[in-house]
């Protein structure tokens, strides 16, 4: 098992590398250039010429390649080219931002969506399981700042039952982010950006689960469960959903990374500065080394699930062995 | 000689005085395509999440085009490309720019000489007009207003005949704010409701006293040395006190300095105000400004070292004051440089960048802004707000509690924080349609608010068509201001006409009027100057 971890860890490490490499080639392809966005092209060269150096920019590209990877390596994330602010610092605040809204919202969608999912396959082709696939599906459809937008005009704008936005009301900034959990101000803003992402991620898990639960329904082993005269209940849960919710965990994970950072609609829409936001400012403004710590973070954060991922399955198929050579 | 041949010499003869100094090479194309269609062009604009009022500006423009037979298309892109496209490279046909009323723009400087001398920095159009860069260069070292007044008039005179460019409308600062919580909001020239004299001047009829400011992009920079964007300066301004301000009307006033004396062309003598303390208490003194400007020349701060490098000394002449000798007389100074100057405290900043770990003070972060300003900083949560409270020890000190600044995700989002009463006014601009629907909430005032920026329509004549000033005439003259100024700025504008805008009072030249719309004239001067249509209704070059 240990041997397994160690080989996936220097696969993490190599994949790591190539993702950093790779994000370093795609930002300096992009057209146009990152002086642009902090000085005005109307000023003297000389003074552009001062800005490039001052951010390195004056190096080669082989050279520029060293650096970043050295500072890579030494956790080093440099500066950011607009705010000057460590990159590491700027990650870890947006980070925990989006993080805690992710929390949130993946919460309601494997909660209801695994919960739907069971109730949808035991009650299959009943009205639970048509009404539940149907506005699963329309869920799915609707982009999140349809449904975000339809949100608060109605809830916030209309009935003024929610804030428009913000993580906490103006000036009222707490004392870091257990303070934060502490306001109701917050659980209340939370809501609409949470309802919004789990009705646009609810339908995955939710299906998934009920596909699921319907292959393993008709297994032998039910059937027998069935046959000793064990309840439906516990049937339901003990035995197959246990067995069916390894799919859901396979997806979960790499749901789970690609939301942290795909709630760039959703952060607009509920002036919510997380990652998803930062990812978009930074690539617009051509900041490099934000844009390649939001991209490089992200990266680093699918891959870890991924690896938990397996080793969940491990935990919840106790068929399934890590061995050396990996799942069997 | 026949009729072709005659038109021939009339074109050539007309681009040729477009300028007598427009570059040859930028008239040969129009000749080397005599009789033949005049090739399709494009309008580069940014796209509609950048600015959602300039792409619909270019579709109108593009269709208007059709009038005279002339086949144009819309390149709406990424703002910041489009920006390297004309800025550095310099590739592009036409462009479509809005250039926002910065106090430091009520100088004639930007619109005049940075926009149409020959190495006017903003100049990247290639006009190249032998009288304008005269009057572009007497005018930067006329030091008496009303000398410089006149040269500026007649560059804007002849700016408008030569249709170098199209400004297409001037639009207002649309800004909205609760009136039920303010009282006391200051419009300025350009900046509206946003401005400076707003956060000193106002006050919260209830609550806690802070007045809740809403802008669409994040703040980006606290560092009074690196910063460059007119987004930053408007934060900086309420922590650094500058020698001087632009008035409500665009006039310098004093500020941290008693007096700013111009003494001749190239002397100007500066007293400092007494008392002045630094938010740590430690008091301002003449030796702080001497240092600031110092400091900014030894680390080329960006946005002040091109004054700077024109000040050929600095001398302290008294416990207050100081003399500034410049290497040549240079009017602009006052608006670009003692408007927009921060004060730095000697005592912090002498030992950055070595004390902050770093190499380059442009890559200082300045977590904890301390000036001598009417706010003192308090906190600022990235991405989300800047918190700043009222220096009741300035000399002149806010009526207010302070001013919170919060981001927004987008102008919907802010518009919608106004009605709800969760923000008391905007900073920046709002979109037209959505200051005035807010104008028709109770408690809410969405208002438009002059400014001396305008968008514009600015032609590359190197190419092509655009070489001919006629041909540039005809464009301004189809441009369909009215529509776009009724529409889509939902009247929130006045239609274009001179590189100054009549908000500008003092500078902008009357007599220069904007062209009405009218595709017929406009055919009329392409006639005229030889032009021609074929079967297709498509327009020929003359030959």
């Amino acid at each position: 098992m240990l041997d397994y971890i160690l080989r996936r860890f220097v696969y993490t490490l190599i994949t790591i590398f190539a993702v950093a490499t790779i994000l370093f080639i795609i930002f300096r392809m992009l057209p146009g250039e990152p002086t642009m966005q902090v000085i005005s092209p109307a000023m003297d060269p000389a003074v552009q010429e001062r800005m490039r150096e001052a951010f390195g920019l004056n190096e080669p590209v082989w050279k520029q390649y060293m650096i970043y990877m050295k500072n890579l390596a030494t956790l080093e994330w440099g500066r950011s080219f607009v705010s000057a602010q460590e990159v590491t610092d700027i990650l870890g605040h947006r980070f925990w931002n989006t993080i805690l809204l992710m929390a949130a919202g993946m919460c309601m969608t494997l909660v209801l969506g695994i919960g739907m999912g069971i109730i949808m396959a035991w009650r299959r082709n009943g009205p639970v399981d048509l009404i539940g696939t149907v506005v699963g599906l329309i869920f799915q459809a609707a982009p999140p700042f349809i449904t975000g937008l339809l949100l608060l005009m109605v809830l916030s704008y209309r009935l003024g039952m929610f804030p428009t936005g913000g993580m906490y009301a103006p000036g009222a900034r707490p004392d870091g982010v257990l303070d934060l959990l502490m306001t109701a101000d917050f659980w209340h803003r939370l809501v609409l950006p949470t309802l919004t992402v789990g009705m646009y991620y609810i339908s995955t898990p939710m299906l998934i689960m009920r596909d699921s639960m319907l292959e393993v329904l008709g297994s032998d082993y039910i059937e027998l469960a069935r046959a000793k005269g064990l309840k439906s209940r516990v049937i339901m849960m003990r035995h197959a959903a246990r067995n069916a919710l390894l799919g859901v965990v396979t997806i979960s994970g790499i749901m789970i990374g690609f939301a942290v950072g795909g709630q760039v609609v959703v952060e607009s829409l509920f002036s919510w500065p997380g990652m998803g936001q930062l990812m978009v400012e930074s690539a617009a403004q051509h900041d490099y080394p934000v844009a390649q710590g939001t991209f490089l973070m992200l990266a680093i954060l699918v891959i870890s699930l991924n690896f938990l991922t397996d080793v969940l399955y491990s935990y919840l198929d106790p068929r399934i062995k890590i061995t050396a050579k990996g799942l069997s | 000689m026949t009729n072709d041949t005659m038109n021939r010499r009339a074109f050539l003869q007309r681009t040729g005085a477009a300028g007598a100094a427009l570059a040859a090479s930028t008239a040969v194309p129009a000749f080397a395509s005599a009789g033949q269609p005049v090739e399709s062009m494009s309008v580069l604009t940014a796209n509609a999440s950048f600015d959602p009022v300039r792409p619909e500006m270019g579709r109108l423009i593009t269709q208007a085009a059709k009038g005279i037979g002339w086949d144009i298309k819309l390149a709406a892109e990424d703002y910041n490309l489009g920006i390297g496209k004309v800025f550095k490279e310099q590739d592009f046909d036409m462009f479509i720019v809005r250039w926002t009323g910065r106090a430091n723009r009520i100088d004639p400087e930007t619109f005049i000489r940075m926009q149409h001398h020959k190495d006017g920095a903003y100049n990247k159009w290639g006009y190249d007009n032998a009288r304008i860069n005269e009057l572009s260069d007497a005018q930067q070292v006329a030091m008496v207003a009303e000398e410089r007044q006149a040269l500026v008039h007649e560059a804007q005179a002849l700016l408008h005949e030569d249709a170098v460019r199209s400004p297409i409308v001037y639009p207002s600062m649309t800004n909205a704010y609760r009136e039920d919580r303010l009282e006391g909001v200051v419009p300025m020239l350009g900046e509206g409701i946003g401005s400076f004299w707003t956060d000193i001047n106002v006050s919260v009829k209830h609550g806690d006293g802070y007045v809740r400011t809403g802008q669409t992009s994040p703040l980006k920079n606290l560092n009074p040395v690196s910063a460059t964007d007119s987004n930053e300066f408007k934060e900086l301004r309420m922590i650094y006190d500058r020698l001087a301000q632009v008035d409500p009307t665009g006039k310098v006033v004093p500020w941290a300095a008693t007096a700013i004396n111009i003494v001749d062309d190239t002397t100007v003598d500066i007293v400092l105000r007494d008392g002045m303390k630094f938010h740590d208490g430690m008091p301002v003194t003449i030796d702080d400004v001497i240092f600031s400007f110092d400091y900014c020349t030894k680390w080329k701060a960006p946005f002040f070292i091109s004054s700077l490098e024109k000040f050929e000394s600095v001398s302290k002449t008294g416990a207050n004051s100081l003399r500034i000798k410049l290497s040549a007389p240079h009017a602009p100074l006052m608006i670009n440089f003692f408007c927009s100057f921060f004060i730095l405290p000697q005592h912090i900043w002498k030992d950055i960048p070595e004390k902050a770990g770093i190499d380059d003070v442009l890559n200082f972060a300045n977590e904890n802004p301390i000036g001598s300003g009417p706010f003192k900083f308090d906190y600022w949560d990235r991405g989300k707000e800047l918190k700043v409270s009222a220096n009741m020890d300035h000399f002149s000190p806010p009526k207010c509690a302070g001013i919170i600044r919060v981001t927004y995700g987008s102008h919907d989002a802010m518009a919608a924080a106004i009605e709800a009463g969760e923000c008391d006014r905007t900073r920046y601009i709002l979109k037209p349609a959505l200051v005035q629907d807010l104008n028709k909430i109770n408690g809410v005032v969405g208002a438009g608010y002059a400014s001396h920026g305008f968008y514009d329509l600015g032609y590359n004549v190197r190419r092509g068509p655009l070489a001919d000033k006629a041909f540039r005439k005809a464009m301004d003259m189809i441009i369909p201001r009215d529509v776009i100024r009724d529409v889509i700025m939902s009247g929130y504008a006045e239609n274009g006409g001179s590189v100054i805008a009549p908000a500008n009072k003092f500078w902008h030249n009357s007599a220069v009027k904007s062209r009405p719309t009218n595709v017929k004239a406009a055919r009329d001067v392409l006639a005229a100057a030889g032009y021609s249509w074929n079967d297709d209704g498509k327009l020929l070059y003359p030959g």
